[in-house]
């Protein structure tokens, strides 16, 4: 009798927490085309292997104890392709998934088990930020306890999912992970446009104050954008696929799919001869990488520089590469941040980088300075002379000033080839003529002529390979093979692949 | 619904493709700036058409600064 009145109960008990925030607010996003937590993390989590941690919690306010189920967030762990993965998912029905002592120590188990037994950990983010009004007044301070809620070491891989309005916690985890992927539509901010209006009086827009196309094009927090709630879980199911479970390990390996190094041919024609003309870098790193495995990070912004996690002959590599279809390849105050990022990330979880290099310098003038790109320029510069993962560079075409140092150049990487149409300088011999002789085509059309053919000596890739600038110069169509052999010499053998990331503390952000 | 394509960079106008009129596709290029010794086309970011240009050819532009206003569907 006793066990069937405990069974009977447990039941309830269960069904109550299942049940979330009630079928009325359930049916209603149901309806606007959102998915709910445990829906998204049926999503994330392969077929049945989800167990919950905490399904019993409630808010601590007696008050509060039964309308809160789980206390709005649906924690535990789960396999992704097979790896175990902790996940912490804002259930906005209940409370708008708004934080309380409680929900906090869930969370904070999940990065603790997360960082000790090195898993990925995943925010499925939608919050109104912490909870009102229990945080109010000394009494709702002081129980905090956050000496390490923040503090980001990058033991495993952490990704972001944000889905409609995130504040709070919400936004501080998005800006704490690896990567974020907005699903179109979702707001991010300190806090909501309703407080922002009346504490500052400054009528806001949500998307204004923090949509998905700020941060996917102003701010750079979004790495990826999303049409649908399904969408943003499959991306940061790939995303996952390309890192180790934590930082101790190497990437996973994947097999080379078909109809890799197909079309590498096309390398001889995809970069115009002319240095004046422009032409779009990710139709080569298509090329280059593993058939179909080239998975962009932060598309929408810095777009001078392309950054991309890919695989070659089946090994993780993060790609950095100008782009002179946006701003001529010109690399801005936000292409610096994005690369410093990417360096970040790539140094942090042991993936090999690979510089593709047609760039005409850092873009320089009046904005410029005002973004702070010498501090950036130079962030960048520690940042590349800190990665102890394996470094390559391959110059495609033009290489000037001192972004060629940057983007891998002068010895910074562990190796390096020149396409045999490379052009590395200074500055463009055109500027140089200028710059030294004050004079213009159009001023002197013979004298130009005869001091640009003075200025461009000197600057084919058999001049820098003449001082081991670069250890060879090939045939574009060889990339793949010189990224290849380069990826087994530098492989850093005597660790099984793991670096010593020490940028695993550097910024969240930049 | 009318689209305006602001100049990205500091830059000179080199050459424009386009008329007031035209049809264009999308990824279209509409004109060519020169900056950083750097050809680089302005293109249309959806099908449409030109309605008004903003510059000429020789005319200097700075960031934000409106180009052409496209018409799109």
């Amino acid at each position: 009798m006793m066990e069937e009145r405990a069974e009977a109960v447990h039941a309830e008990r269960r069904a109550a927490a299942l049940a979330m925030g009630g079928d009325r607010k359930l049916k209603k996003r149901a309806a606007a085309g959102a998915l709910n937590a445990r829906e998204r993390v049926d999503l994330l989590f392969d077929s049945g292997s989800f167990t919950e941690s905490g399904l019993f919690a409630t808010s601590p306010v007696d008050a509060d104890k039964d309308t809160t189920p789980a206390d709005g967030k649906v924690t535990g762990t789960g396999d992704i392709d097979g790896r175990r993965a902790a996940v912490i998912a804002y259930d906005f029905t209940v409370k708008g998934a708004s934080s309380s002592s409680v929900s906090n120590k869930k969370m904070q188990h999940m990065k603790d088990l997360a960082t000790r037994r090195g898993m990925p950990l995943i925010y499925l983010a939608e919050s109104t930020g912490v909870r009102m009004p229990d945080v109010m007044g000394g009494t709702g301070m002081g129980q905090g306890n956050d000496r390490s809620r923040f503090l980001r070491c990058r033991e495993s891989p952490w990704a972001s999912g944000v889905f409609g309005y995130s504040f709070g916690s919400a936004a501080w985890h998005t800006v704490s992970s690896d990567f974020a992927v907005f699903r179109k539509g979702s707001v991010m901010a300190v806090s909501s446009p309703g407080l922002v209006s009346r504490a500052t009086g400054q009528e806001v827009d949500g998307q204004d104050l923090g949509g998905w196309r700020i941060h996917s094009e102003i701010t750079g927090f979004a790495d990826a954008v999303a049409d649908t709630d399904e969408q943003a879980i499959e991306l940061i199911r790939r995303f996952l696929s390309y890192l180790p479970a934590h930082n101790g390990e190497a990437p996973p390996s994947a097999p080379i799919t078909e109809g890799s190094e197909d079309r590498l041919h096309e390398l001889r024609t995809l970069v115009p001869q002319s240095r004046t003309q422009v032409y779009d870098v990710r139709k080569v790193i298509e090329v280059v990488a593993d058939n179909g495995s080239v998975f962009p990070i932060k598309a929408r912004y810095g777009k001078s520089l392309v950054t991309a996690l890919t695989r070659i002959g089946g090994q993780t590599v993060g790609v950095i590469a100008n782009n002179p279809m946006f701003k001529g390849g010109a690399i801005d105050a936000d292409a610096c941040d994005k690369a410093t990022s990417f360096l970040v990330l790539c140094d942090s979880y042991n993936i090999p980088i690979l510089f593709l290099v047609d760039q005409p310098g850092f873009l320089i003038g009046l904005e410029a300075e005002r973004d702070k790109v010498a501090g950036k320029v130079i962030n960048w510069m520690n940042a590349l002379s800190l990665v102890t993962v394996p470094k390559i560079t391959v110059m495609m075409r033009k290489n000037y000033g001192q972004a060629f140092v940057n983007m891998g150049g002068a010895f910074t990487a562990d190796a390096t080839a020149a396409w045999w149409s490379a052009e590395i300088s200074f500055m463009d011999p055109r500027s140089a003529v200028s710059v030294v002789y004050g004079i213009q085509p159009e001023s002197d059309p013979e004298e130009y002529e005869r001091r640009l053919a003075e200025m461009a000596r000197g600057s084919t890739a058999y001049d820098i390979a003449r001082v081991y600038g670069v250890q060879d110069v090939i045939d574009p169509v060889d990339t793949r093979s010189f990224v290849l052999a380069a990826l087994r010499d530098n492989h850093l053998a005597r660790t099984g692949g793991v670096g010593e990331h020490l940028l695993s503390t550097w910024p969240t952000s930049y | 619904m009318a689209e305006t394509i602001q100049a990205e960079m500091n830059a000179n106008v080199w050459k424009i493709l386009v008329a007031p009129g035209d049809s264009v596709e999308e990824e279209c290029p509409l004109m060519i700036l020169e900056s950083m010794k750097m050809e680089i086309p302005v293109l249309a970011e959806s099908e449409g058409f030109v309605v008004a240009l903003h510059v000429a050819e020789g005319d200097r532009v700075s960031p934000g600064q409106p180009l052409v206003d496209l018409s799109t569907n």
